[in-house]
């Protein structure tokens, strides 16, 4: 599999290293309910539950073996088919 | 220099040589003219320049005037008389200089509070390879497409050859630079004398054999 890193261009997925969701938002502890179990139930969904989806995924990508940043990947988890890579650093989507 | 082309080279043209030295100047591999040169003899003054957030196309800015380069935030080595920059991530820039002994102190008066500056120097071995067969040897171990027709002189990759972390550029037709972690000179050497064997390799450095 090879990933299209914004910076260097297209390089082996050897180069990199995979983290996983890239869509997870941590939850807000200072919000209204921080004293609701609510609050726990999101966290608690947020560190532990993932969906494992058949087809496009959105998921952190490290370039440690290259420009060593973050890169946000689309991939199609079916056929591994790359529909668009972006920059951490820049904020937006990846497709 | 050793001439070790003699006696069986390409059978193990490492032969006798410690792992963890770094092997001795002299020929290698096939006989008659080399197809890869190997130098680690110029030992150019290097400092890293990154980018405070935001500053990038700053940086780039002040680089272009106070160094004289063509420069841009790509991966790109912009080389002008003694002076080269290589671009290895956003915002980041490896400078490299014949003549600045006070690399890294220039670039921060350059720079001023937009950058962080580090010096390099002690960090990086530099290899100069050139010959016609450089290519055929990166590509035993690269995993980047570095042949002359779409690797063209002046672009650079920071990558990994033979699992050893590197940034190298084209200079020229045949001649490419590579910057490796000292510490990981033998074991580079090691890789280019293995692969460049089979098209004889001339090796140029300090070579006493003696140094880890």
């Amino acid at each position: 599999m090879r990933i299209p890193c914004p910076y260097c261009g297209e390089r082996d997925a050897h180069e990199f290293s995979y983290l996983g969701d890239a869509t997870l938002v941590r939850p807000d502890p200072a919000a209204v309910d921080a004293q609701d179990s609510a609050l726990a139930d999101r966290f608690h969904d947020y560190v532990y539950l993932r969906d494992n989806p058949a087809g496009a995924h959105r998921e952190w990508w490290y370039h440690a073996n290259g420009c060593r940043q973050w890169v946000r990947v689309t991939r199609d988890t079916r056929n591994h088919a790359i529909a668009g890579a972006s920059l951490a650093r820049e904020p937006g989507d990846a497709a | 220099m050793a001439d070790r082309s003699s006696h069986d080279p390409l059978h193990d043209p490492l032969a006798g040589i410690a792992f963890d030295r770094v092997p001795p100047a002299g020929a290698y591999g096939a006989a008659g003219e080399p197809g890869v040169g190997v130098s680690t003899a110029e030992e150019p003054f290097i400092a890293l320049a990154v980018a405070r957030q935001g500053h990038a196309a700053s940086v780039v800015e002040r680089l272009r005037r106070a160094l004289g380069v063509e420069l841009a935030d790509r991966p790109h080595a912009a080389i002008e008389g003694g002076t080269t920059v290589v671009g290895t991530a956003p915002g980041r820039f490896l400078v490299l200089s014949r003549s600045e002994p006070d690399l890294a102190g220039t670039l921060r008066a350059v720079l001023g509070t937009e950058a962080a500056v580090t010096e390099q120097g002690d960090g990086y071995v530099t290899f100069d390879l050139s010959g016609p067969r450089v290519p055929d040897l990166l590509a035993k171990g690269a995993l980047v497409d570095l042949d002359p027709l779409v690797f063209r002189v002046g672009d650079a990759a920071t990558t990994v050859i033979a699992h050893i972390g590197v940034t190298l550029w084209r200079t020229g037709e045949t001649s490419y630079r590579l910057l490796v972690a000292r510490s990981l000179e033998a074991a580079f050497t090691r890789f280019l004398i293995a692969s460049g064997a089979e098209y004889g390799l001339r090796l140029e450095n300090q070579g006493s054999g003696g140094r880890g």
